[in-house]
């Protein structure tokens, strides 16, 4: 819907992405051909975890913040339990932090799947949604179907459910799946490595917009293998790196009117969580096949091209599933679910790589394991600068395209970021006014 | 496993599907499954009957089914408890899809039941039959069910049983 302000700007609403259960908005005011304000508006009410977290006992966070988001439960979980096994000081076992790893992949596969090709995808082949897609493309949603259940059905087997799962806990698990269950799953898990493979391909042959972004990447790392369910530390493009439990004096939370969501910064700049950092940081921890594909869709070792996120997250899609496969090929049943653990006064961090970027969580603990202090950083409120740096440029960029045409190519920037603003916003309304 | 049928000259494999639909944890989202749960006491295995938290599972659920009857949740402004009987399968006309596009819970990757018919409409693989059987609610909050959708339970699976006896299928357990 477009309509003409008093002052003849132009005022775009844009339609929602999906069900909605919030508000989010985006405002561009354009004067003289410049920017003049960009602002990322969340209207989410606030839902106060962090506050009702408290006097809670530590062992709950897992299942409490698990259900701050239905499409990166996993990435609750597994912040929040790496930070109270720090609290708590016990180490858990190769085999349960392997499936942690796997339950890990099956919202990865989950969640990206359904990005890729149910709500980025269309942006690139011309659609306002999957179900027009679907019409001339019916056989690529058939495709991401296919892969999203392949996601539900892992997380299903590995967390008892294939939304929240409940099979998780601080420790562990309450049991570990039967390794005939998760061999039952290796034929879609094999078909899903060679459509994701196909898919690469296939997202590399879209029509890319030119932009370049100078980002400060942020990401987890870890010696031994490319980062998911936890990192061994932080590091970003600026050569910074750190331990996780360090993230708190890095990162700074402030809140600005326009935004329910607090926005960040890491020392002191606007950064960047997410694939693209993931990857750029992470390039040599892939796994063979999957820089193979990288290269061949036209990637090089790093990525700061936003658009092309779908790229990459097709590439982490692919590794998913590779990693799934190696997992279970890996696997043998009789491992203890969990290691046995008691409250202890403390402090501590746990972060993890959500589908769309670093989340962390920092809990203070009573000595009888009641929670005293609550804080949980997700990744789209740490991109928000970043966002909206992104809608700036893109703004000032195409400032000659029609408002159609530039309201098309601002929200397809949004939606690079494959934005959870459900943990945040379910409707964007952008508003473009020219001046 | 039925025997393969043709259906106005598309073949079709399997008999039906009953899904509740819906999050347990959000108030009255928690209908479909309950409402499935006493469907398949009743039907004693003579169907399939399942639940689903992501309506995307829907399509490939009930690919190749001649029928499909799911129970949601429903916000349409009627009174909280009120079931309403929606046939929406490929001998229907389409639903609004701004049902899809803009209200329901979830956010913003939450796909609704609408759009999992439209979906699976412009795919191609929605059963000739989809009966939504619509219960009402008055809550969509993180709790327990309100009490007026919690009483029409009973009348929910009634309206299954019904669609299921036209059928040919009837309950084997009393009500």
């Amino acid at each position: 819907m477009t309509h003409t302000l008093k002052d003849g700007g132009q005022v775009l609403n844009v339609g929602m992405l999906a069900r909605v259960e919030g508000e989010g908005g985006m405002h561009i005011e354009i004067k003289d051909r410049k920017v003049v304000d960009v602002q990322l508006n969340i209207f989410e009410p606030p839902r106060f975890y962090e506050g009702f977290l408290r006097g809670r006992h530590y062992t709950e966070p897992p299942d409490i913040t698990a259900r701050i988001c239905g499409i990166c439960p996993v990435a609750y979980q597994s912040a929040s339990t790496e930070a109270m096994e720090v609290i708590c000081g016990v180490q858990t076992t190769d085999a349960i932090q392997t499936m942690r790893r796997l339950l890990y992949c099956g919202e990865w596969i989950e969640s990206h799947a359904l990005h890729i090709f149910m709500l980025h995808a269309p942006d690139f082949l011309g659609y306002d949604s999957v179900l027009e897609m679907a019409e001339t493309h019916g056989d690529v949603v058939q495709m991401a179907l296919r892969l999203k259940k392949c996601g539900n059905d892992l997380m299903d087997t590995v967390g008892g459910r294939a939304i929240h799962p409940v099979n998780v806990r601080v420790g562990g698990f309450y049991r570990m799946p039967a390794l005939a269950d998760l061999m039952a799953l290796r034929p879609e898990l094999e078909r899903g490595l060679e459509d994701a493979l196909a898919a690469v391909q296939l997202v590399s042959t879209f029509d890319f917009p030119d932009m370049e972004q100078d980002y400060t990447y942020v990401s987890l790392r870890h010696p031994d293998y490319y980062p998911l369910e936890r990192g061994a530390e932080v590091v970003a493009s600026s050569g910074v790196r750190f331990p996780v439990a360090e993230m708190p004096l890095h990162v700074e939370e402030f809140h600005v009117a326009h935004s329910n969501a607090l926005h960040a910064r890491f020392d002191g700049e606007p950064f960047f969580v997410g694939p693209l950092a993931r990857y750029t940081l992470n390039f040599d921890q892939l796994s063979p096949r999957c820089q193979e594909a990288a290269l061949s869709a036209g990637l090089t070792e790093t990525c700061r091209n936003p658009f092309k996120s779908i790229i990459v997250r097709t590439v982490e899609l692919a590794y998913a599933f590779e990693e799934a496969l190696r997992i279970i090929d890996g696997w043998t049943d009789g491992h203890a679910p969990s290691v046995p653990t008691w409250p202890r006064a403390g402090e501590g961090v746990g972060a993890s790589e959500a589908p769309r970027g670093t989340i962390w969580h920092r809990y203070r603990v009573n000595e009888a394991g009641i929670i005293e202090d609550a804080q949980i950083v997700p990744p789209t409120s740490q991109n928000q600068s970043s966002i909206e740096m992104d809608l700036r440029t893109a703004a000032e960029q195409w400032v000659d395209l029609d408002d159609h045409a530039l309201t098309h190519r601002c929200e397809a920037a949004i939606r690079n970021y494959d934005p959870c603003i459900s943990c945040a916003t379910h409707f964007l309304d952008l508003r473009v006014k020219r001046s | 496993m039925s025997a393969v049928e043709e259906v106005e000259g598309v073949v079709v494999v399997g008999p039906l599907v009953v899904v509740g639909l819906g999050s347990p944890d959000r108030g009255d989202d928690a209908v479909g499954g309950a409402v499935a749960a006493r469907v398949g006491e009743r039907m004693g295995g003579q169907v399939r009957v399942v639940t689903r938290e992501d309506p995307t599972a829907l399509i490939q659920l009930w690919g190749g089914c001649r029928e499909a009857i799911v129970v949601d949740a429903v916000a349409s402004g009627r009174e909280p408890g009120t079931v309403q009987v929606i046939e929406a399968g490929a001998d229907a006309p389409p639903l609004p899809t701004d049902a899809f596009a803009a209200s329901g819970r979830g956010g913003t990757h939450a796909f609704g039941l609408a759009g999992a018919v439209e979906l699976a409409r412009a795919l191609g693989t929605l059963p000739p039959r989809v009966i939504i059987v619509g219960v009402e609610a008055a809550t969509f909050a993180y709790g327990p069910m309100s009490p007026q959708v919690s009483a029409s339970i009973g009348a929910a699976a009634a309206a299954v049983e019904a669609e299921l006896a036209r059928e040919g299928i009837e309950a084997t357990t009393c009500a």
